[in-house]
């Protein structure tokens, strides 16, 4: 990616016309302590004053970055560059394992060998009696359930069925049942292994299709959510009925750090927690109730976090670290293993789906029938809400009168599923893209052309009866990807060395390579969806020449606190705004998660940095004679409409503290209806599509991605080379679902859980990715008209991929990721 | 312990039978890491210098057992052993490679080791050095357990033979980006002794050389003309091949399934007959 160091970089800007910010701009490269993310400086003290180098020697390298800033402007529409950016490339910044705190204790999990069984009787006396043990906590000191009884004090999202510590019956491999402190990493994990318990083995249900007539696994039964969705005429039929069977394997978020935290117990009685969590507020809420204790007592640091794609930790890590921290009064530090944070964590939902897509002669839709069927692991989490997505979702960015669908979730003894980039929506949209090639086949048509004759735009309807309301520049998307020139071939560079698959010097052998061209487009809803309270608050504070924006919305690599950054910065004119580290003594911001923050949280920050606004230009206008509305804020001077009366905002800011608090409530959305799946349950989508090339080895069946053309609907490009960097970023995950991340379970059992056995994508797997257009059609109801970009990459990249490799085989691809035997001919 | 010299190191090893001698530490501290393995001590060859190079003796290469994988890949050991060089450069990533040794690989016998089946063709031996002196082995005799690295003995030389002829090594990873081998075939060629010799790795526990495969596409080529097969041939050497390697049955894992392998086997011994042939 190169370095914006031209206007062009800034398509798009409003504010970046003219120039006399180069000298004030100098310092915004350096490595600030107290940068999002590193709250733990602050509570702990010393930390980062000893991890984090002086400015002046991670200035050094980065002086052309620091150049190339210089002679860009402020504010929305730029690419300025992440303020923890150069802290994390150089290895010093701070994430959740690297937290310490004086006398602490290290806390381990005991996780179950099986995937179902009963715990006849758990014995901890042998880690109890070991020295350098502490505490070893059981479901017993839990509070005990409504009979009295220990139930591991469940929780979860919506539906709180998940034990904190198991009680009596564990649901899946490396569920956790008991936790030890003690005064070393190493004794804690033995005093882990070293509790005994008798096990009565019970059978796994594995399978989902076997869900619906299994003996319930749970008191609340085997099934987290039906939904039907009931659209149109069932009694249409299509001159052109294609079938399809497709599947969806299970996708680990794989984050680079595994789950780690520091929980200090607080003279109250409570506990403070210094994790990696993306919903703090939401965390804190439901810890305090696994514990027994006011919310108030429990207190949330939000540490570095080393990546999420939504949610991260899981809450029985959490709260079981609050709990040990509270039994013992020590501090407690629990670093999972890589092996547990593949058990634990929440997985992308492993799907099947069923499809049958009826056209006319000429290729339009008639009516789509799909079967969607997803495997929520043993507890529901998000569950319910990821069915939603996927069945509202299930006909595509298409025009199509007639939908029917029926979505189930069930429960299995399969490792959890949960949140992850594009939930729901994914799934649906390698299975309708899928489908639409194979339509375009049957009609010898172009997959283009098909995808053209029923593509959807603003005003059309989904199938839940909602109109789109919001931009949906779909063709002009597809049409920027279809126009891009494509990647040579080797034959017209014989002199460049051709990567093959199977890599350099690998088996690959260009006789048996076939090129392949794939299509694919898909949208994904954004912020929380069927009447979920979606609400943020923030405060932003001016004084002297700093503006402060206190939001308790976590930043989890998303660039989201570039971002409030730069909405202050345009707003108010101010160049030096500091983002307050998150903890959960600020107003809750709710999940970084389904792209909600840049607009909920960042509506918030507009909102009160416009109330500030207002009292630096009252008196200003007052002095001037004139209303505040003929005033405007540009280059860092508040100039009247007529450009005859200006002031530097800097000296109308002397001597003054401003201060605003300001919440963001997107328009209410309601729940599907249970019968006929119809309601307006979406807030906002946005759209994507790509185009991906590959090369395929036909003999072994091996692919490679050559490259990838993105084209996104952005609403508004706040800060276009974030965009291009979470594009990237979610073709490269999509990439690793199509072509190798399959976490493989053999009877419910987690066969190799690490980075060995899990194979992500490296370097040489990353294709070319290029930006064809970000279409800036900006949605009104949105806070400068942004659109969420995160997920739409993840959702719509598997399906490219997966095309490609259909048009260079011409296999039919029904199942991610694809397998060597689907891809050989 | 940090001993400067071999005698030193194997004196070393006597001392304390308990002791782990470490070179790269890329398998060994992983499992030490992991908790899998507690040694008593670890011997620390990364001081044996002698280890670290290679020297010509009759006719054949003696390589240090702490030969770095990205020493092996140059180009000047390429032109000395090309199949085990081209092994060498598709271990791992670079920070692998950087560390990784070839001692390492041997005596970590993972079945999806690169350099195996490169020594199994090549009928590499190697030298075992102990208190009471030093013995040669065969590469495929200690892999299979026939002859097993006694206690106190520390892998010091492999002693490979220098064919000047064509040599392949190709390996199967499923992906573009490094992986541990699905299927690995190494194919060399010996016309002094009008023999090819082939070895599949990863496919089972230790490297297997499909013997009457061998035999029969070296009576296929015309070892004094072009020295080259018809592309029948190798199809059906890529067959026979597979077919000798992959049983029917009694996959461990379903995936890769045993068609799928003997395919991927079948068609990486094709393409290694057809390069060592070119």
């Amino acid at each position: 990616m190169s370095t914006p160091s031209s206007p062009s970089d800034a398509a798009g800007a409003t504010g970046a016309a003219g120039g006399n910010g180069e000298t004030t701009l100098t310092n915004l490269a350096t490595v600030r302590e107290g940068a999002p993310g590193s709250a733990t400086g602050a509570a702990l003290g010393g930390l980062l004053t000893a991890s984090a180098s002086p400015p002046s020697s991670a200035a050094t390298p980065v002086t052309d970055i620091d150049d190339a800033i210089r002679a860009q402007r402020v504010g929305i529409g730029v690419s300025a560059l992440r303020e923890d950016g150069v802290a994390k490339a150089m290895g010093v910044y701070p994430y959740a394992a690297d937290l310490w705190a004086e006398g602490l204790l290290w806390g381990a999990l005991a996780r179950s060998p099986f995937a179902h069984a009963r715990m006849v009787s758990i014995d901890t006396r042998p880690a109890l009696a070991m020295p350098g043990v502490y505490a070893v906590l059981t479901a017993d000191d839990l509070p005990p359930g409504p009979d009295g009884l220990p139930n591991g004090a469940p929780t979860g999202p919506y539906v709180a069925d998940r034990p904190i510590l198991a009680a009596e019956v564990v649901r899946h491999h490396g569920e956790p049942f008991a936790a030890v402190a003690a005064d070393h990493p190493d004794t804690a994990r033995l005093a882990a292994a070293s509790i005994l318990v008798e096990w009565e083995p019970l059978a796994a249900l594995t399978d989902p299709d076997q869900a619906f007539h299994a003996p319930p696994l749970h008191p609340d039964g085997n099934l987290f959510r039906q939904l039907p969705l009931r659209f149109g005429d069932p009694e249409v039929v299509g001159e052109v009925v294609v079938e399809g069977m497709y599947q969806v394997g299970r996708q680990d978020p794989a984050p680079i750090g595994a789950e780690a935290g520091l929980a200090v117990p607080r003279p109250d009685g409570g506990v403070e927690l210094h994790v990696a969590t993306t919903d703090p507020h939401g965390d804190r809420d439901r810890i305090a109730l696994c514990l027994g204790i006011e919310p108030d007592r429990v207190r949330l640091v939000v540490s570095g976090i080393p990546g999420a794609t939504a949610d991260r930790d899981d809450l029985g890590f959490q709260a079981t670290l609050a709990l040990l921290a509270a039994r013992t009064g020590h501090p407690v530090k629990m670093v999972l293993t890589r092996e547990e944070s593949f058990l634990s964590h929440p997985h992308r939902h492993p799907a099947l789906l069923r499809y049958r897509h009826h056209a006319d002669a000429e290729g339009r839709l008639v009516k789509v029938e799909a079967q969607i069927l997803l495997d929520g692991g043993a507890y529901a989490d998000v569950s319910s809400e990821v069915l939603a997505s996927a069945a509202a979702l299930a006909a595509g960015p298409y025009v199509v009168p007639h939908v029917f669908v029926d979505a189930w979730a069930v429960r299995t003894n399969n490792p959890p599923s949960g949140r992850m980039r594009g939930e729901g929506a994914l799934q649906s949209c390698f299975a309708y893209e899928s489908q639409l090639d194979r339509l375009a086949a049957a009609l010898d048509l172009s997959p283009l052309e098909i995808r053209r004759r029923n593509i959807m735009a603003t005003g059309d309807l989904l199938p839940t009866g909602q109109a789109v309301t919001c931009p949906a520049p779909v063709r002009e998307l597809l049409d920027a990807v279809a126009d891009e020139p494509l990647p040579p071939l080797p034959v017209d560079r014989p002199d460049a060395e051709w990567l093959l698959p199977e890599g350099p010097a690998g088996a690959g052998d260009p006789a048996a390579v076939r090129r392949g061209i794939g299509y694919a487009i898909g949208m994904v809803p954004m912020l929380g969806i069927e009447g979920e309270d979606e609400v943020a608050t923030a405060s932003v504070r001016v004084t002297g020449s700093q503006a402060s924006v206190i939001c308790a919305a976590v930043d989890p690599g998303s660039g989201f606190a570039t971002l409030a950054k730069q909405i202050v910065q345009e707003i108010l004119g101010v160049e030096d705004v500091y983002i307050a580290p998150v903890d959960t003594d600020q107003p809750a911001a709710g999940p970084s998660a389904r792209g909600r923050q840049t607009w909920v949280a960042g509506g918030a920050i507009e909102r009160a940095a416009l109330m500030v606004r207002q009292q630096l230009l009252q008196p200003l206008a007052a002095r001037f004679a004139m209303s505040p509305e003929l005033l405007s804020i540009k280059d860092g001077r508040i100039t009247s409409y007529d450009g005859v009366l200006g002031v530097p905002v800097v000296e109308a800011l002397e001597g003054k503290d401003l201060w605003a608090t300001a919440q963001c409530r997107p328009h209410p959305t309601e729940p599907l209806d249970p019968e006929t799946g119809q309601g307006d349950a979406f807030v906002g989508l946005g759209f994507c599509a790509m185009r991906a090339v590959v090369d395929v080895d036909i003999d072994l069946g091996t692919v490679r991605v050559v490259e990838v053309t993105a084209a996104q609907d952005v609403g508004r490009a706040l800060n276009p080379r974030q965009i291009e960097a979470r594009i990237e970023a979610g073709v490269t995950q999509g990439l690793g679902l199509a072509l190798m991340e399959d976490l493989a379970v053999g009877e419910g059992r987690v066969l190799a859980p690490s980075l060995v056995g899990y194979r992500l994508p490296t370097a040489l797997d990353a294709p070319d990715i290029r930006v064809a257009a970000m279409i800036e059609d900006r949605d009104v109801v949105a806070p400068f008209g942004a659109k969420a970009v995160g997920a739409a990459p993840a959702v719509v990249a598997p399906a490219a991929i997966a095309a490609a490799v259909r048009a260079a085989t011409g296999m039919p691809i029904t199942r991610l990721p694809i397998q060597p035997e689907d891809a050989s001919v | 312990m940090l001993p400067a010299s071999l005698d030193e190191a194997v004196r070393a090893m006597a001392e304390s039978p308990g002791a782990v001698p470490v070179a790269g530490g890329t398998d060994l501290m992983g499992a030490v890491n992991a908790g899998l393995l507690r040694p008593m001590a670890l011997l620390g060859l990364g001081r044996v210098t002698e280890l670290r190079g290679w020297q010509y003796q009759d006719g054949a290469a003696l390589l240090g057992a702490g030969l770095t994988h990205s020493r092996m890949a140059r180009p000047d050991f390429a032109a000395l052993i090309p199949a085990l060089a081209e092994a060498a450069a598709t271990v791992g990533p670079p920070q692998v490679r950087n560390v990784g040794t070839l001692g390492g690989n041997i005596v970590s016998a993972h079945p999806s080791g690169d350099t195996l089946p490169v020594l199994a063709a090549l009928e590499a031996t190697v030298t075992l050095v102990g208190a009471d002196g030093a013995r040669e082995v065969a590469v495929s005799h200690l892999l299979t357990g026939l002859d097993p690295l006694r206690s106190g003995e520390l892998l010091a030389f492999v002693r490979v033979p220098l064919l000047h002829a064509p040599q392949v090594f190709l390996k199967s990873g499923g992906r573009t980006g490094p992986a541990r081998a699905v299927a690995s075939v190494s194919l060399v060629l010996d016309p002094a002794r009008r023999a090819v010799r082939c070895a599949v790795g990863a496919v089972a526990p230790v490297p297997l050389r499909p013997l009457e495969a061998e035999q029969w596409v070296a009576g296929c080529i015309d070892w004094d003309g072009e020295r080259t097969v018809d592309p029948g041939v190798a199809q059906a050497f890529g067959e026979y091949v597979a077919s000798a390697c992959v049983p029917d049955t009694g996959s461990e894992s379903p995936v890769p399934t045993t068609a799928r392998l003997r395919r991927t086997v079948s068609v990486l011994a094709r393409r290694a007959l057809g390069r060592a042939l070119k």
